[in-house]
């Protein structure tokens, strides 16, 4: 594939802006962004450039508008759903630089910070104060507020404190052309429509945030964990549903299969045993009231079958029961050689039997599916496991993962929980909304951005840019040729 | 033309324009192909539900037809394992309520005249209560939505599971449209356990300075009502804290609410179940009472100055003034008499300006015709507008739909 050359003028142009430094238009030098979190599925963009402020960034699109160029935002590029794979041709705005926090205001309960400023970061800040923020993808030591606001990122404890666009107060966006507009504000209700709600999950589609304003919670005053261990899913789901019945909300209820668990151990050295199930439930909030709910969850487990309850006996233990979830994902790495990350939502009540359609569902493609996931809200992360030196395995692999997500549309739910649409399910996309549906959202994206200049390719099922191949990975020229590796 | 419905009537109109004609639809497919007549023929339309929220925005430039979401009042699902609802946009709230009642289960909004009040026209109004400050608002309770567009196309968004990112947040934008973008159809709502035990304590005598200072102090202490709403009492307000929960949790909230109060030298008073309803039903007749009606927002910190520069003078003009101010969120009802138009107009600007310089807003929710003739019922244009204008023109490009109701006359 020839790589669409860039007007040497515009890169002079850019650098003005940026500093030569921070726009990159050398072709060893690009490979790094051909792709985010998703690594099959790349393309090399034809310029990177790095601002460092919102009057660049303006800037910045406001040149590639004129040049007639995509505009593919990024931010750390952690995300699973290739939102931040570039398009062919495309300038990739990169905000990695832009990193300050501008303000905080713990009586307001608010905080200020650029996009590129880490998830985790952002609770570091204001720790000391007993404030906290709340969204906490399972990435959160790594990604960005920015890419957070573009994927309307959640995390283990959103079902009791809710995603990201709950806590999202204001944004400051560059429009196509250059355009700065600031949506939201330090009050609440802002007069007009709530474009910042719909800014929120947009995947990059519709601007680039300059500046976020996010909420922050107090940090609860107690929170009670507990890890129970089921003979299946089936008894794991029961006990969920029990719990959610009781009138619990708990802070985080996570489930784990026989496989999730094999693998957490292999990786962590945790002597959790080998069983069908596992849940890991926090809950949090005042004292008296957290220490009556996570009775009642236990009892409730135990009425559902558990086989074990261990109380974690202090904060250590109790981290190291949340790293054997959160290192699940990195975990499959002992027992497969690869796997795909999948992500679907369903119906809470309807768990345990769709586990057992995947599970049928994996044997019948003759490969192993292991379950690590958001229990309860129902958002599933079934990761298949396969070996790419198998003839034909990566091909069935992906396949399954496709019919997991079908079987998720089917029972009521969605596609994707907190991953993305992006460019890898944008295809799936048509399972789960119709035409009119899909209209009604490019005619909102067609009101930002009228000439689809911000990450094309994305979220709409749309007939596949050239250069872009649906499915799994596939090795870049560069790599057959042996000039570079994957990383 | 054909006639779609019956003939308008007066008691049909919005802010005195009456519709030409109303109709009222049984089911969102009728609904659907009334709205695409309309777009054959060029007519404009508006939304009615409940009508709690019909003074709030401007008078519609033109009305040709009036749809009225009456009929359309199904629950379409309600499954109490996943705690989402599915309800057609005419419901009313209470009724709602009642029906999620025997599953110890409830939708946790709470915006005044509940009975009244359609779920649609509560989405659309973005109609809130004092509940907020846990539950949030509908923005943050309404999981998906069907919706028909001005063109007459029936689309959905959003989804019926919570957690759900596919595609753009449709359903969102919609909420506090005011019936601008789409005719909302169907609403999938987000509902939440009923409490095991509701308790509500009063602090019966506040100054502004004492309000906030409280209300900052109910975090530090780590407290968590569900809901936290002031009265107006002469010079000063009395303020009302629920807590919900389970039994423990929230008698152990109270304690410690007393002891704060000790601590701050303010006196206190456990309310019993009838004294709880007493005050709930006066905050809400506070809220919906009166022809001028105002909301206040501001930054929570900047209660005092908000009080002082826009809600008293606001006060100052209207006869039987009362007064709501939810403190931990930063938000003024204010209701009244306005005896003299002309200076309640003015305290209304002067309010603005006060709020506007801390970033807050002031929208007037009701208002006789001599004082809407002399302010904009949404204030200056908001920063946003003119990107507003380009997503509405996406949706109703004729500008049909309720035109001229909503900011900066969109």
């Amino acid at each position: 594939m020839v790589r669409p050359a860039v007007a040497p003028d515009l890169v002079h142009r850019m650098a003005a802006v940026v500093g030569a430094e921070h726009c990159i238009s050398d072709p060893a030098d690009l490979l790094v962004y051909e792709c985010d979190g998703l690594t099959h599925g790349r393309t090399t963009p034809a310029l990177v450039v790095l601002p460092a402020t919102t009057d660049e960034v303006a800037r910045v699109v406001k040149l590639a508008s004129e040049a007639g160029l995509p505009i593919v935002p990024r931010g750390a590029g952690t995300g699973l759903s290739g939102g931040a794979r570039p398009v062919p041709g495309c300038v990739v705005v990169g905000l990695s630089r832009m990193t300050r926090v501008l303000g905080v205001d713990l009586e307001n309960g608010t905080i200020r910070v650029e996009p590129g400023v880490i998830n985790l970061d952002v609770s570091r800040t204001v720790q000391a104060g007993g404030y906290y923020y709340a969204p906490d993808p399972s990435s959160q030591g790594v990604c960005t507020v920015g890419g957070n606001v573009a994927e309307n990122s959640g995390g283990a404890h959103c079902l009791k404190y809710g995603f990201t666009v709950n806590h999202v107060l204001a944004a400051r966006v560059v429009l196509d052309g250059g355009e700065v507009v600031d949506l939201g504000g330090p009050a609440l209700d802002p007069p007009g429509y709530d474009l910042l709600a719909v800014l929120v999950g947009s995947e990059g589609m519709l601007g680039i945030a300059t500046e976020v304003t996010l909420r922050l919670l107090r940090k609860p005053e107690a929170t009670r964990t507990f890890f129970a261990t089921f003979p299946s899913t089936d008894e794991a789901g029961a006990a969920v549903s029990g719990i959610i019945a009781a009138g619990i909300l708990p802070a985080a209820i996570e489930m784990m299969d026989r496989l999730a668990i094999a693998a957490a151990r292999a990786a962590t050295g945790l002597d959790w045993p080998d069983v069908g199930a596992a849940l890991l439930m926090d809950a949090d909030g005042a004292t008296a009231e957290v220490e009556h709910v996570s009775r009642r969850a236990v009892e409730i487990a135990r009425a559902a079958g558990a086989l074990e309850i261990r109380i974690p006996r202090d904060e250590a233990e109790r981290q190291l029961m949340w790293k054997g979830r959160k290192c699940a994902f990195a975990a499959m790495g002992r027992i497969s050689p690869n796997y795909l990350v999948e992500d679907g939502v369903i119906p809470r009540s309807e768990i345990a039997r769709v586990l057992r359609d995947i599970g049928r569902l994996a044997e019948e493609a003759g490969l192993r599916v292991a379950n690590v996931f958001h229990a309860g809200d129902g958002n599933l992360h079934p990761l298949v496991l396969y070996d790419a030196r198998a003839p034909g395995e990566e091909e069935r692999a992906a396949a399954l993962g496709r019919e997991i997500l079908r079987l998720c549309v089917r029972y009521g739910g969605s596609i994707t929980g907190e991953h993305g649409v992006g460019a890898e399910k944008a295809a799936a996309m048509a399972d789960m909304f119709g035409p009119d549906d899909l209209e009604t959202m490019a005619r909102v994206r067609w009101g930002f951005d009228p000439r689809g200049r911000f990450n094309p390719g994305k979220v709409f099922p749309t007939p596949r840019l050239c250069g872009e191949r649906p499915g799994p990975y596939q090795p870049h020229p560069l790599e057959l040729a042996g000039q570079a590796e994957r990383w | 033309m054909v006639a779609l419905g019956r003939e308008g009537t007066p008691a049909d109109a919005i802010l005195g324009v009456v519709p030409r004609e109303v109709v009222e639809p049984a089911t969102l497919d009728e609904a659907a192909e009334v709205l695409a007549a309309c777009a054959r023929d060029g007519r404009a339309v508006a939304f009615v539900g409940g009508g709690t929220e019909l003074e709030l925005g401007a008078p519609p430039r033109r009305l040709d037809v009036l749809l009225r979401t009456a009929r359309l009042a199904r629950v379409v699902e309600h499954a109490p394992a996943d705690q989402i609802a599915v309800v057609e946009a005419g419901l009313p709230l209470g009724e709602l309520q009642r029906r999620l009642r025997p599953h110890r289960q409830r939708l946790a909004l709470d915006p005044p005249l509940a009975e009244r009040a359609t779920v649609g026209g509560v989405v659309a109004a973005n109609a809130y209560g004092p509940r907020r400050h846990r539950f949030g608002a509908a923005r943050d309770l309404v999981v998906g939505m069907s919706f028909v567009r001005a063109d007459g196309v029936l689309a959905k968004g959003g989804g019926k599971v919570v957690k759900n990112v596919a595609g753009f947040d449709v359903p969102r934008l919609l909420v506090g449209s005011l019936g601008t973008l789409a005719l909302i159809g169907t609403v999938t709502f987000r509902l939440h356990p009923l409490p095991e035990a509701d308790r509500t304590v009063l602090v019966p005598m506040l100054d502004a300075g004492g309000l906030r200072a409280l209300a900052a102090a109910l975090g530090q202490a780590q407290l968590e009502p569900s809901a936290a709403a002031a009265l107006l009492t002469g010079d000063g307000f009395q303020l009302a804290l629920r807590f919900e929960g389970f039994p423990p949790g929230v008698a152990e909230q109270a304690q410690r609410l007393f002891a704060l109060c000790e601590r701050l030298g303010h006196g206190v008073e456990p309310l019993e179940e009838e004294g709880a309803r007493a005050f709930w039903a006066r905050h809400n007749a506070a809220r919906s009472g009166g022809a001028l009606r105002a909301r206040l927002t501001f930054p929570r910190t900047g209660l005092e100055p908000a009080e002082r520069l826009a809600l008293r003078p606001l006060l100052a003009s209207l006869g039987g003034a009362a007064a709501a101010i939810y403190p931990t969120l930063g938000v003024a009802f204010a209701s009244g008499e306005p005896a003299d138009p002309g200076a309640a107009a003015r305290a209304v600007t002067e309010a603005r300006a006060a709020l506007a310089a801390a970033g807050g807003s002031l929208v007037v929710g009701a208002a006789p015709a001599e004082v809407r003739a002399r302010v904009d019922p949404w204030g200056p244009p908001p920063p946003g507008l003119s990107l507003m204008r380009r997503v509405k023109a996406q949706l109703d490009p004729e500008e049909r739909l309720a035109p001229g109701r909503f900011v900066g006359g969109i």
